[in-house]
């Protein structure tokens, strides 16, 4: 896929001096598989009602469709819209199997444990969570994620204005990775650019082959320099790492660092975004949480729930089962509907409003089961931080009346707000 | 594990005993960000009972309905129960 040229070019970007940040228009991400769909959640209701399992391929754009079979005895796609039925599925992973996804992710980002079943999913993630416990995490916190958010608000925060999903919400988490794996900070727009290169793999797949060839070839140059000279960061702990005798090649850090790209930033930057949405749409939720921080995780869980960054997640069926009382067959791929799961009425009680104030109940938009997101905490602890900061320095944020754009949550596989105009007191 | 030596007032919760399966825990850690008193991961990144009496039911059986492979079992009188 790679010619030899831009191989040569690629091996000189370590340490190479670079100029400005690539630019991101969140845009760029808008695609078939996004979509630009704006409130899929009353036809998924509306078929949960009918089952939580359907057969065939669904079409959310179109109200014409003839609805989906509720029954086959062939493997085609289905689709699970069930709060239950998705927690099963995701608690039997001997009989819905993650390998779904080598042909999709595995060939961007090569083998990650996003594709692995057991044993050696458990073995490959028992390597990398300890760095991703919440005790290891707060030694990021204070030095380095809050640094990088207060920079750039530094950079809008005397304008009195601001739209915070390009100016804030994915530069953040960009540069919370970067420093994570410890990064020269002279390769940061690179490393920007390949992320957005390699998180537009839907819409532009040449460009994210060529994001995923630049970025094993630098990363695996950082991989050899950590294993030489092991520093206070990410990869050098992935290096040392070794459980009951097992470490991680080469490979197993490059897949997994490259699939950090994907499952650490642009997951936060909808997820920020989502949260922000909803509490500026609901002023006396925000000023709730201004005046009350500690209530931030049950805000944060809400908008997780309410509006979960990924929608869909995929599994196959290793043998015939039975779900919900609907047979389904072997080979079949399974689309399970996390955000049609979090607004199940069997479960939550209004479910289509926003409110931190709900009685905390758990919810399936970091997953389920042994795959359940490796980053939650960080993620967690990303947002709070993010938005305490919001919170500290721009006095009375609301949404900017005189903005022309029409700001609003969109997508389909994944979602996030187009925009977030907004006004505040400069200081 | 939970003692029945403290005061009246806890024992709605004492009632309730925690048993974690370690062969299932894969160390999430979603239940000390569900139930923070009351769960923690050990060295070994194991999820280990810290003191339930701080505790309040309600978050054990968030823990409990939170732990992805189903590791936290809730028992009460040795009958297993789950969030009512």
């Amino acid at each position: 896929m790679m010619s030899a040229s831009l191989d040569e070019t690629v091996g000189e970007t370590v340490g190479e001096t670079v100029g400005e940040t690539a630019s991101f228009d969140p845009f760029e991400l808008q695609d078939t598989v996004t979509g630009d769909i704006r409130d899929p959640y009353p036809r998924m209701a509306d078929l949960r009602r009918q089952s939580a399992v359907h057969f065939g391929n669904i079409d959310f754009t179109g109200s014409d469709d003839p609805e989906p079979s509720l029954v086959s005895e062939v493997p085609v796609p289905v689709s699970v819209f069930g709060h239950d039925e998705v927690v099963s599925v995701l608690r039997d992973d001997r009989t819905y199997s993650s390998t779904v996804y080598e042909g999709i992710m595995g060939v961007v980002m090569g083998p990650t444990i996003l594709q692995m079943d057991a044993p050696r999913h458990k073995v490959q993630r028992a390597l990398v969570s300890p760095a991703f416990r919440s005790r290891i995490l707060e030694r990021w916190e204070t030095e380095l994620v809050r640094s990088v958010v207060d920079d750039l608000i530094d950079a809008f925060a005397a304008r009195g204005r601001a739209d915070l999903v390009r100016e804030l919400n994915f530069g953040f988490p960009v540069q919370v990775i970067a420093r994570i794996l410890g990064l020269p900070m002279v390769d940061y727009p690179k490393f920007q650019e390949w992320t957005i290169g390699l998180i537009s793999v839907a819409s532009n797949w040449d460009r994210a082959m060529a994001a995923s060839e630049e970025l094993r070839v630098y990363l695996t140059a950082v991989i050899e320099q950590r294993r030489r000279q092991p520093a206070d960061d990410l990869i050098s702990d992935l290096v040392v790492a070794e459980i009951e005798g097992e470490r991680l090649s080469d490979e197993d850090i490059l897949a997994f660092l490259r699939l950090l790209l994907p499952a650490g930033v642009e997951t936060t930057y909808r997820a920020t975004g989502n949260l922000l949405f909803g509490l500026l749409q609901h002023p006396e939720q925000l000023e709730a949480l201004r005046n009350d921080r500690a209530l931030f995780p049950q805000a944060f869980e809400e908008s997780l729930r309410w509006e979960p960054p990924v929608t869909v997640i995929l599994r196959k069926t290793l043998k015939d089962a039975v779900l919900g009382g609907v047979p389904i067959p072997a080979n079949s791929d399974v689309g399970l509907f996390l955000g049609a799961a979090n607004r199940d009425d069997r479960r939550y009680a209004d479910p289509d409003t926003f409110d931190m104030f709900r009685q905390a109940q758990q919810h399936v938009g970091f997953g389920f089961g042994v795959h359940m997101c490796l980053g939650m905490h960080l993620a967690r602890m990303e947002a709070r931080v993010a938005v305490n900061a919001i919170l500290d320095r721009l006095d009375d944020i609301r949404f900017d009346p005189d903005a022309d754009d029409d700001p609003h949550i969109h997508g389909m596989a994944f979602r996030s707000p187009t925009s977030l105009p907004v006004c505040f007191s400069p200081r | 594990m939970v003692q029945d030596r403290l005061p009246d007032e806890r024992i709605a919760v004492l009632s309730l005993q925690i048993l974690i399966d370690r062969d299932k825990c894969m160390g999430s850690g979603n239940c000390v960000f569900w139930a923070p008193g009351i769960f923690d991961l050990g060295d070994d990144g194991i999820s280990v009972v810290l003191d339930p009496a701080e505790g309040e039911e309600r978050q054990m059986f968030l823990a409990q309905e939170g732990c992805p492979t189903r590791a936290i079992s809730l028992w009460r009188d040795g009958v297993e129960v789950t969030s009512p």
